[in-house]
Formats: C-alpha cells, structure tokens, sequence
C-alpha cells in the first residue's frame, strides 16, 4: 500500500512538472504568493533614487572606463532633450524610486495555472510581465522595452526572474548608464508584509563586474492611491535645437570633486569601478593620489576598442521572420534587415538584402501570404539592401502593370523596385532587371497599397545621395535603412554623396515623425538597417552619440588638433564597447575620420 | 518637548518627499541647492501637467539682457493640493520668481521657489503658511 502510495505521489509530480511550452500548461508553481500593493520604506538608499544622486558620486559601482566617461561628460540637462524628458526606468533600478509598487498574478481562466507574475512600479508607469510558463526568451532581435522581457521561477519560496532585452536605462541616474546589452537575475523574498528584492546586473557594455543590489518594499495596509504617472514631453529649452545636446567635453566636468570634496572622501572613491566594491579599497584609497584619480577621468588608452556586442542577425543560412507589429514584419538573415507589408493586395518589400538567400526569402513571403510580391522599395543602392532585387523582382508580380491600364498582357509578371532615381544611378554595373525601374527625384515618393499609406521620404546626402526611408502610417513603423542601426556607428559614405551633416538632419527628420506610447516605450516602431527593433528612444539615443561625438571633434579641430590627435583622444571612448570596430567595413576610426572630414570640409 | 519632536519629524519627512517630488531626473544634478536667483518677467506660457509643470517667461538676467527662463514646477497634482490651478496664470501676466539656479546657466532654468503676482497680490511659495515676499 505504501509503495502504490509513493508511486501515486511520483506520477502526480511527474504530471504536475510536463510541460508544453505555448500551451499554457506550465508545472504548478509551488512559490509563495506576492501578490499586494508595496511601497518603499525609504530607510535605504534615499539620496540614491531616482529623483536624486549626486554628481560624481560613483563609489561602489563596478563601472568600467566607458561607464565612467559616458557619466562624467553626462550633465543632468541632457534631460531636457525632448526624447529623454519621459524616459522609462530599467530595473533593477526602477525599484529604488518613490512612489508605489503592486504585485499580482496573471492566471490561465480555464485552468487557472499561473502564467506570470506582474509588476508595476507607479513612477514612470514601468509593467513587468515575468512568465512562469517557460517561453523562451525572444530572439535577440525583438524590440527592447524598459521593462524588458522576463522568465521566472519558484526556487522553493524565491522567485527567481531572467531579464534581457532591456533598454538603455541607469544604473543610477547621476549619469551612470546601464546598457541595452545588460541582463539581469533577480530574487523576490518574501518575509511577511516585506519583500526583499536582490539582483545581480550583467553588462558587458558598461560594467566591468557584475553589480549585485537589495532592497526592500513593505506591503501596504490599504490600496495606495496615485498609481498613474504621466508624462508628456515639453519645450523646455526654448533656445535649443535639435542639433544641440548638452554635455562636458572630456575633463571639463566642472563638479568632478563636488560630491568628493562635500563628504571628505579621496576623489578616487567617488569614481567608481570595481575596485570600490571591496573592502580593502578603503586602504587603497587612502594612499592614492590625487593624480590618480585624475588619469580616470580620460581614457587610459589611445587604441580603440572593438564592440563587445553581437550582431543579432542570424547567419546561420536560413531567413527568420518576427512579427513588428499588425501586418508588418522582419525578415532577418541575409545582411540588411527586409521589412514585409502583407494585405489583400500582396506583399511589399522594403530592401531585398545581399541576394545570397533571395529563394529563401521569397518563400519566407510565401509563408505570410499565398498573393504576390507586388512592390519593392529600396533605402539605398547598397548591395546588402539591394542584393535580392532581381530574384524578388522576378518572383513577384506588379498587377497595376499586367493587365492593366489599356491592355499590357503581354508585359512580363514582375514586381516593381521603387528607390530614389539615385539608386537606380549608383547600380550601374548590376542586372538592369535588378533596378528600380519606378523613381522618384522630390522628397516623397506615396503609396496607398494593402489599405495602408504608405509614405517613401528622401533623405538626402545621409548615408549616400540616394537614401529614403519609409513609414508605413496604420502600423506606424518606419523603416531607416542604414540612417539608423544599432550595430555600429553611423555610417556615412562620403564617397557616394554622404555627410555628417546629412545624417544628422535625416536622424532628426525620424524623430519629427515618431510618438511614444508613454514613458518611451511603444509608439512608433523602427526597423533599422541592421539591428534589433525599437523606438524613438534608441533613435535619439544614436543622435545624441553623433552629436556628442561631432562636438568633441569641433572642440578638438578648433584648438588646431589633427586628425591623428582626434584618433588619439579616444572621443568615443564612451561608446566604442557598444559600437565600435576595429576591422571590417566601417572601423571606429574610419567613423572619425568621416566626421573630421566633413567638420573640417564644413569650415573651408 | 513631545510636540517639539513630533514637528521636526512631521517636517524631516515633509523635506524627504518634497525634495524627491517624483521626478524623472535628479534635482541635486540638475541645480545648484544654495544659489537662488530671482528673475522678474512677462509669462510667456504656463504648462501645467505631470510629472512637472513648466512656466516660461521672459525676464533679463544679470547683464540685463532680455532672456527666456524655464521655471521647473510641481506635477499638477501636487500644484492642486497646494491651492495652484491651470488657470493661475495667463501669458501676458507680470511675475516676480525666485528659484534653484540650473547648473547650466546657459539654459537659463530655475527651480521654483517661490512666485509672486504683484498685480493682485497672487502667492506660491511650496510650503504651507510659508511668508512669500
């Protein structure tokens, strides 16, 4: 009896922890319940939120040299830029704030399995969905969110949480950055009214160590009120524009020693790094002098450093596809990323990639819709945008053409490429089947196809002489081509009638057209040349980096410095473990030499 | 003495909250906490929303030079609760504001502190039964 007893009990476990992933079947979590409203009992880290922190106060925190430098040319002003007014807040940070917290559980309704956990933190309206039913993370080119995108698990009563796909955020926001490359690991113990909340930040862009944190939120009696947080953004420098964004140039912080010098400390324990977290730093420190902390506020070396972060294109010879939003969808796998806009009419294409996997392509098409290819509009002439066209063009069929208009049944059935006529200039040497045959020379190119408008802006002298981008308006997702990527610096080719100048404009032309949903997050949706999917947020993020880049270099040009000088300075320091290169197409000092170029152009 | 305590605590915890104001940036990073400037103008607009409200107005600075300063405010919640409606102030309206200094003085941006209509004698100064001169 005892043994079909004990075999009872094995089978019901073995049942209760089968699992088939999407089907909402998830083993039946046996943590303790979370759920509640909470609020912070403010008795931890009260200047450290995020309404305070102080300039240079990063003790503590295993920063690295890029983190360091990104903080201290960082003044709080930059906050008035309008895309960063409403910025969300990235956890585990978001936890520090004021305001209140509620936890509760999302249950299947037929067999009220737990699904997730969420979470909402009032300040910046930040929702967390934490899913208990073993879903795996999404691929490393799905949108990033504030929130970003979390799995969980009971560990007996601790409920441990995965976090990845985050957006740049703060590690504190005092200027301390956590990167979108971060990831984290959280545990949420429950200890009656209290929960104790401890997690550990990875970040290989900004974080030298891995940053391990804890605080507390106590439950409260009675629901609290205030749980909205609206934001709108607002001209808040009214003599500002677009072009101008605030910062310090490399060692003109003129608060370094602010913080240091308020509470007594060495400078060098208010910098930050790894070192800071240790106790016998406290030693270290007291013999350290002040030219020691001083060489920490410039880059330690004059060799750039190549990205610590991974293209997250797939190149494992099969084309992916992720749904963007509604019909809109992204084809990855085959250089430049292709966005697809299927409706009753068929599909159309925005780039076609290198053409290496342009079968692959057009049956991952054929997977969306059994109605043809109908339109293809290029965003530049590049071969990895416009690799494709031919077989894309060949495979497809432009109905407005065959058959249409007094006859035409003896055209062949093909799609039509659409591009800027400079495109069509540029591909010269190509298959001329290949080429947009329907091009434009003003700055907008309209179409109405799928019950969608469709709008094709031109940008000129961005990337080259023929870029455009396109915004598909009922979706509202708006393709860059290489304007804007998350991959690497902005890239403009000089040669093929690109400019800093150009690229700035057209970055900015992007952001006239965007909206968020709130706080940053949602909106208008970007698909970038090469990347993951995002929001205005990262588009701004990646003007502001020009824009601070390009004023470092004018700093430097106007006090005589050559281009070797500029090299030398290290004016990306900042952003070279994010974005740059030290081989490849597009270096980190090819990047800067095209900036001092067109600076220096701009001047004679 | 208990009444004395019970006061200090009713007004530590008051600063906690009014300085944290729920804000999306650091005021300590943003202005100067013991340089006040005092900036006499015309509104040119009132902006009354959440997380902050913004009043703009045009007023010189020390070399007299006419300029457009930014006076950060409480959300309009918390304006609300402090006797201060969307309709306070009108652009045209002549006021006299004090404020944190914006450690970028190019920006031209306070903090408010205090305001002051003379016109009909209207006063904001954050804290309750505070003296607004």
């Amino acid at each position: 009896m005892k043994m079909f007893k004990g075999a009872l009990i094995l089978i019901s476990v073995l049942l209760a922890v089968a699992t088939v992933p999407g089907q909402n079947v998830a083993p039946l979590p046996a943590g303790i319940d979370i759920s509640g409203s909470y609020f912070p009992p403010r008795h931890q880290d009260v200047g450290l939120g995020t309404a305070a922190g102080m300039l240079v106060d990063y003790g503590g925190i295993p920063i690295n040299e890029a983190a360091r430098i990104y903080a201290l040319t960082w003044p709080a002003n930059r906050m008035t830029v309008r895309e960063q007014q409403c910025m969300g807040y990235v956890p585990p940070y978001m936890y520090i704030a004021p305001g209140n917290y509620r936890l509760w559980q999302d249950r299947d309704p037929f067999t009220q399995r737990l699904r997730a956990i969420k979470s909402y933190a009032s300040v910046a309206e930040g929702e967390r969905t934490i899913w208990l039913d073993d879903r795996p993370h999404p691929p490393a080119n799905a949108e990033h969110t504030f929130p970003g995108f979390a799995t969980g698990k009971f560990e007996g009563d601790i409920l441990t949480v995965q976090t990845t796909h985050m957006k740049r955020g703060w590690i504190r926001a005092n200027g301390v950055p956590q990167s979108d490359q971060a990831e984290l690991v959280e545990w949420f113990i429950r200890h009656g009214d209290r929960l104790t909340h401890f997690s550990v930040v990875t970040d290989p862009v900004y974080l030298a160590e891995p940053m391990s944190k804890s605080f507390v939120l106590q439950r409260s009696v009675k629901d609290p009120i205030g749980w909205l947080y609206a934001c709108d953004d607002a001209d808040q420098i009214l003599t500002r524009n677009d072009e101008n964004v605030p910062q310090f140039l490399y060692g003109q912080n003129p608060y370094v020693r602010e913080y240091a010098d308020k509470y007594k400390i060495p400078l060098i324990g208010a910098l930050g790094g790894p070192e800071t977290m240790y106790p016998e730093f406290a030693a270290k420190m007291k013999a350290a002098t002040d030219a020691e902390a001083m060489a920490k506020i410039l880059p330690a070396s004059d060799t750039p450093k190549a990205a610590v972060v991974r293209d997250p294109t797939p190149n494992d010879g099969e084309i992916h596809t992720l749904q963007v939003r509604d019909n809109i969808y992204l084809l990855t796998g085959d250089g430049a990323n292709i966005a697809v806009q299927i409706g009753p009419q068929g599909a159309l294409l925005v780039d076609t990639g290198t053409g290496k996997l342009a079968d692959k392509v057009v049956e991952a098409v054929k997977k969306l819709t059994d109605l043809p290819i109908q339109f293809v509009m290029n965003t530049s002439f590049y071969p990895d945008h416009t690799g494709g066209n031919l077989k894309v063009h060949l495979a497809g069929a432009d109905l407005t053409l065959y058959g249409g208009n007094f006859g035409g049944g003896a055209m062949p059935r093909a799609a039509t490429i659409i591009a800027h006529q400079n495109v069509q200039t540029r591909m010269d040497g190509t298959p001329t089947e290949g080429w947009p045959a329907d091009t434009y020379l003003s700055g907008r190119r309209r179409k109405f196809f799928n019950q969608e408008g469709i709008d094709m802006f031109y940008m000129p002298n961005a990337i080259t002489d023929g870029d455009s981008i396109v915004h598909f308006r009922k979706a509202d997702v708006i393709v860059t081509g290489d304007i804007f990527t998350t991959t690497r610096y902005p890239f403009f080719d000089v040669k093929s009638g690109g400019s800093l100048k150009g690229e700035l404009q057209a970055l900015n032309y992007i952001l006239g057209k965007t909206l968020y949903e709130h706080d940053e997050d949602g909106g208008t949706l970007i698909i970038p040349g090469h990347g993951y999917i995002t929001n205005e947020f990262e588009v701004s993020e990646y003007r502001n980096m020009l824009v601070i880049v390009r004023d470092r270099v004018q700093g430097m040009i106007n006090k005589g410095a050559t281009l070797e000088q500029v090299k030398a300075a290290r004016v990306t320091a900042d952003y070279d473990d994010r974005y740059g290169a030290n081989t490849g197409p597009w270096t980190t000092d090819m990047f800067i030499e095209a900036v001092y170029t067109s600076l220096k152009q701009a001047k004679n | 003495m208990k009444r004395l305590i019970l006061v200090i605590t009713v007004i530590a915890i008051m600063a906690i909250f009014v300085g944290s104001a729920y804000a999306h940036h650091s005021f300590a990073a943003t202005y100067f906490e013991d340089k006040v400037a005092k900036v006499e103008g015309k509104v040119v607009q009132f902006l009354f929303r959440n997380p902050h409200s913004f009043l703009i107005i045009e007023g010189k600075d020390e070399s007299g030079t006419v300029q457009s300063w930014t006076i950060e405010w409480g959300g309009a919640g918390q304006l609300t609760g402090q006797g201060v409606s969307a309709n306070a102030l009108k652009a045209g309206d002549i006021v006299v504001v004090t404020g944190d200094l914006s450690r970028n003085q190019e920006d031209h941006r306070l903090r408010m502190k205090t305001i002051v209509r003379p016109s009909d004698g209207f006063k904001w100064g954050g804290q309750p039964n505070q003296v607004v001169e």
